[in-house]
């Protein structure tokens, strides 16, 4: 009992995503919902390359930000499994295209790690860390970064960096 | 006592008050004996002073109590309005505004008042002084001047009620001093005072005490069968009743109030008829709302708006009689909500235009000339969030006009003008847009000016320029980084140019147009939409998708056969009017890929103005004209060119709205 209450005041609750065959996960805290991708996605010409398009959530409009895009990664398309991750950044609601959700893992704070400068082809610079478990490595995101539509200015002093 | 949930309030009846000030000051400028002019400027300063000292803010009613005190001699006519008095009240009104921005602010105690409170106890001691009679002060003289008349009709009935066995008496009630609420406290007087007889008049009006336009005493003229010591001791009983001065009047010798005649007699009378006389002002009540409550309300019917699309839509399909006249119901209905709620959010453009005439004042004095600005239709109705933001835009244009368009009065005379400059400011709703003209008859625009002017700041190049027609010459003021003036003055050179007028007109999805002709004047035109939230579209469909073009942007929709597209400086063009149209591909303006419109004979082309140019848009298809409700793309992307927000369909996909000025 006293093991389980100290093992509480150091997790962390994070939602694990796939991207390809990779995982990564995002802080629950962020996350306002999932949604199925059972509507198009309507373009928008001219906005940033790795912004999919904007979708109709219940009557407020949401962008969508295709995750591969922006990391630089070539990845299969879009499947069955697909999903939005409705994350807020700031004070805007951003939609982020992922692969499939796997599930809402609690992660001890100790297992967290800094992020290496390259890790499965993303730059440390999105990221905030490393959750490193037993068998598995999920790559946390830094939202705030991977979401911020000025990318190139940002991506080219990441890169000097 | 915690004020600050009555805060917004009292600022949103100080920002009327003091505009009531500054208007009838102006007229009062115009017109020194108007009582009724007098009058308002008086009640404005006094419900300002008994707030602001209700509220805490001590200085502000500190500076209205020395207002107060000059315009109560001004309205006894012991003292008379002069150029000098003018600036004085207009300073301490200036302080006034200040000081209520600093209220706005919670630093009302940084403001410095004993200079403009100064300068106002010079004009009523210095009155004092001269007449050298130390007892009539004002409050006295006011009480004494209280004296109820009846209409010819009136004093009929009362003689008839004497004869029946009444009496009329006359029952002077004066309130305590620091009665709080006095208009509900007198009004309560009032319907208490009924039970024991017929109120047949009071003065002041039943309707100013309930407005509290009084001092602290009134009297009540009534019929009642109770002798006058049973009224006066009822009344005395009251909550807030300092004393109670009865009399009983003979029917013969009672005053007759002359309604509406001019006399200048006396200015006793002249007193006592503007009082009397104020016109029953059959202002409809009105409720206080939060701007920010109406537009959550703007929002759900923009929902509800939407919703009713897609039923209509499911409704077509299923081809069901009942339900088909029920949506059309639902959909009237959803209409008629949609223009209450629209409507509820207009305001008179009268909010931004009150302001003018003193700008115009002040800016005339500070540059030495003689400036008139005449306003119509300041009554056009435009939506709240637009009013907002069309006043600086306005304020600039017009600092314009009097700085740099209306010619010093040497100039105007070697011209031939009359000296006066007029600044012509009108406003009228056209279809779905208002139009708000500024028209000055000053010196114009100097084409060659503004041609080195914009070679001098490299704004475009020698050949750019000889190429230009006269007007896209004139358009060049609109570009940032140009300012015409020679020499930066106060009032105009603030760092801000046409262009900033432009931008924010634009973003308000309005359009700028300017004339001008040297010697002769300039016209500023401003085409806004009625509202934002709801606009009119024109829906289009390009490839797989489907967009909407605002259609006060639409010139109008033509067809065009492919043989009539012609190749101008490798640009697509066509004939139209007797006019060469440049044509533009939508999907190229877009940078997408697909459209079917290069394949086919016969083209939908929309053709778009925006004030200076049109040009005309090719797209696949014109589907339909739709009201649609903005929704913006949301900060995260931010301003696309090109692209003015979205909108969610009955089917509940989504279709961007087009901005194509930048284009056209």
């Amino acid at each position: 009992m006293k093991e389980k209450k100290e093992k509480q005041e150091e997790t962390t609750q994070i939602i694990v995503f796939k991207l390809g065959e990779e995982e990564f996960g995002v802080n629950i805290l962020q996350v306002r919902e999932i949604e199925k991708l059972d509507q198009g996605i309507t373009r928008v010409p001219r906005a940033p390359h790795f912004v999919e398009g904007i979708i109709n959530l219940r009557g407020e409009i949401i962008p969508i930000v295709d995750l591969r895009a922006r990391f630089g990664l070539t990845l299969p398309e879009l499947g069955y499994n697909s999903r939005v991750i409705i994350v807020e950044v700031g004070e805007a609601l951003v939609g982020m295209l992922v692969d499939a959700v796997e599930e809402v893992l609690r992660v001890p704070v100790s297992a967290i790690e800094p992020a290496p400068a390259i890790t499965k082809g993303v730059d440390s610079y999105f990221l905030s860390g490393v959750a490193k478990l037993e068998d598995r490595l999920i790559v946390l995101l830094n939202l705030e970064r991977t979401l911020s539509p000025e990318e190139e200015k940002e991506l080219s002093e990441a890169e000097l960096g | 006592m915690d004020v600050s949930q009555y805060l917004n309030v009292f600022m949103g009846e100080c920002q009327e008050h003091l505009q009531t000030l500054n208007q009838s000051l102006l007229a009062l400028e115009q017109e020194p004996n108007n009582m009724d002019i007098l009058n308002s400027i008086f009640r404005a300063a006094h419900t300002l002073k008994g707030a602001s000292a209700t509220m805490g803010f001590n200085k502000m009613s500190n500076v209205t109590h020395a207002l107060e005190d000059v315009l109560s001699l001004l309205r006894q006519n012991e003292l008379q309005v002069s150029a000098e008095l003018v600036n004085v009240l207009f300073e301490a009104l200036d302080l006034l505004e200040v000081l209520a921005q600093g209220i706005a602010e919670g630093r009302e105690e940084d403001v410095e008042i004993a200079g403009v409170i100064q300068s106002l106890q010079k004009f009523s001691s210095k009155n004092q002084d001269q007449e050298g009679k130390a007892e009539p002060g004002p409050q006295k003289e006011r009480r004494k001047n209280l004296q109820l008349r009846y209409l010819p009709a009136e004093i009929e009935q009362i003689k008839k009620a004497v004869e029946e066995g009444l009496t009329l008496n006359h029952l002077h009630v004066y309130l305590q001093e620091e009665c709080l609420l006095k208009g509900a406290r007198a009004f309560m007087i009032l319907r208490e005072l009924e039970a024991h007889g017929e109120i047949v008049r009071t003065i002041p009006t039943s309707k100013e005490l309930e407005d509290e336009h009084f001092e602290n005493d009134f009297i009540i003229g009534i019929l009642s069968k109770k002798p006058l010591d049973f009224l006066v001791r009822f009344l005395e009983k009251m909550l807030d009743v300092a004393k109670v001065e009865g009399e009983i009047l003979n029917p013969e010798t009672l005053l007759v109030e002359r309604r509406g005649v001019e006399t200048k007699t006396s200015p006793d009378q002249d007193h006592q008829k503007t009082s009397l006389v104020k016109a029953p002002s059959n202002v409809s009540p009105t409720v206080r709302v939060d701007i920010r409550k109406l537009d959550d309300l703007m929002n759900l019917v923009g929902e509800l708006v939407i919703t009713r699309s897609r039923l209509e839509q499911l409704s077509s399909e299923k081809k069901d009689q009942v339900l088909a006249e029920t949506v059309e119901q639902l959909s009237r209905l959803t209409m008629d909500l949609r223009d209450q709620v629209l409507k509820t959010r207009m305001v008179p453009v009268d909010h931004v235009f009150s302001r003018f005439p003193r700008l115009v004042r002040d800016l005339a004095k500070e540059t030495g000339k003689e400036v008139q600005l005449h306003i119509s239709g300041a009554e056009t109705e435009l939506d709240r969030t637009v009013i907002d933001e069309i006043a600086d835009p306005l304020v600039h244009i017009i600092r314009n006009s009097v700085d740099h368009g209306i010619e010093k009065p040497d100039e105007r005379k070697a011209a031939g003008k009359p000296v006066p400059g007029i600044i012509e400011l009108n406003a009228y709703q056209a279809g779905n847009n208002v139009i708000i003209e500024v028209t000055d008859d000053g010196a114009g625009l100097n084409l060659e000016k503004i041609k080195a002017k914009a070679l001098e700041r490299g704004i475009v190049t020698n050949e750019v320029l000889e190429n230009m027609a006269e007007e896209e010459v004139m358009n060049l003021i609109f570009l940032p980084g140009f300012s015409t003036s020679q020499q930066v003055t106060d009032i105009s050179g603030r760092g801000v140019g046409m262009d900033v007028v432009k931008t924010k007109i634009t973003n308000l999805g309005g359009i700028v147009q300017l004339h001008s002709q040297e010697g002769e004047g300039t016209k500023i035109t401003i085409r806004l939409p009625l509202t934002l939230a709801i606009i009119q579209t024109l829906i289009v469909q390009l490839g797989n998708d489907v967009f909407a073009i605002p259609s006060t942007l639409i010139d109008q929709t033509i067809s065009v056969d492919k043989k009539d597209i012609k190749l101008l400086r490798n640009r697509e063009v066509t004939f139209h009017r007797g006019e060469v149209l440049p044509l533009v591909r939508l999907q190229e303006f877009l940078e997408v890929a697909e459209a079917k419109n290069s394949m086919l004979d016969e083209l939908d082309v929309v053709v778009v103005s925006n004030g200076e140019r049109r040009v005309g848009f090719v797209v696949d298809t014109l589907l339909r004209q739709q009201d649609v409700v903005i929704k913006s793309l949301g900060t995260y992307l931010g301003n696309i060119p090109g692209i003015a927000g979205a909108t969610i369909l009955g089917n509940g996909k989504i279709a961007l709205i087009l901005d194509l000025r930048s284009v056209a």
